[in-house]
């Protein structure tokens, strides 16, 4: 006869949890966007009033250089995810994603956006709270209280 | 699929709110779809943004004409700002059903279907 055991059996994280850690909410990633969109569309806006073209090639290129530097720096964050304390990292390792990356990011933005934001909007029902440019460039947004930021920009 | 109550009503809460103030705005301003404009095909969540200013405003026959998911979000949203649920899960086929319908719906009212 065996021995009925007491013993607690190793914890399995239930089929179909929340995501795998802390991630940033879907208004704090809305106000920084809307924070990086003024910021941005001012100085495209300066240049757009000299001329029309000057402003879109001005406004394009501004917008690859920041988000590209700034979301492939190792702080992983903009103006406006700094203000709103969140950051982007890697979904793999938790580092920085690389300016790559975040080239692939700001291009997956545009898919986000083709079919009216959905792209954008997936982070609601999405496990991993990714938006489709999040998928692209395999990065998480989360908290920085959850994940500090050494220095910033990095 | 387990969802996020709170990031819902969040969500919800704003299209509502938009709904209402959108259309009472000088212009009232809107957006318009990057992928009929590229290419004249509906995307699933067209008709949305008037579905849900008509819905919020009583005028239930347009709102059914645009998107009546736009309806469906409506009730949603003021279901989960009213009873606001602790805990949230869906059938994994919900949103990808919701969609497609979704979808369908636009491309037969853009007479592609």
């Amino acid at each position: 006869m065996t021995e009925p055991s007491y013993q607690q059996p190793a914890y399995q994280p239930p089929a179909g949890t929340g995501p795998s850690g802390p991630r940033a909410s879907f208004g704090r990633r809305l106000v920084a966007a809307i924070i990086d969109g003024i910021l941005l569309g001012v100085v495209g806006g300066i240049f757009y009033a000299i001329s029309r073209p000057l402003g879109y090639a001005v406004q394009l290129l501004i917008t690859i250089a920041y988000l590209t530097y700034l979301e492939g720096s190792p702080s992983g964050q903009t103006v406006g995810k700094k203000a709103m304390g969140i950051r982007v990292i890697d979904f793999r390792t938790g580092g920085s994603i690389g300016y790559g990356r975040a080239f692939v990011r700001w291009i997956g933005r545009y898919v986000s956006a083709i079919p009216c934001l959905l792209g954008y909007l997936w982070m609601l029902w999405d496990k991993e709270k990714q938006t489709w440019h999040d998928k692209f460039a395999n990065d998480v947004v989360v908290p920085e209280s959850a994940y500090p930021v050494e220095s910033w920009p990095g | 699929m387990l969802l996020d109550p709170g990031e819902l009503r969040l969500a919800g809460g704003a299209m509502l709110a938009a709904g209402l103030t959108l259309p009472a705005l000088p212009g009232h301003p809107s957006f318009h779809c990057p992928l009929r404009a590229l290419t004249g095909l509906p995307c699933p969540l067209c008709g949305l943004s008037t579905s849900v200013e008509e819905t919020v405003h009583f005028h239930l026959g347009d709102a059914l004409a645009a998107n009546p998911l736009g309806v469906l979000l409506v009730l949603v949203a003021v279901a989960l700002l009213v009873l606001r649920p602790a805990r949230l899960a869906l059938p994994r086929a919900v949103v990808p059903t919701v969609l497609a319908a979704s979808w369908l719906f636009e491309l037969h009212r853009f007479s592609f279907l």
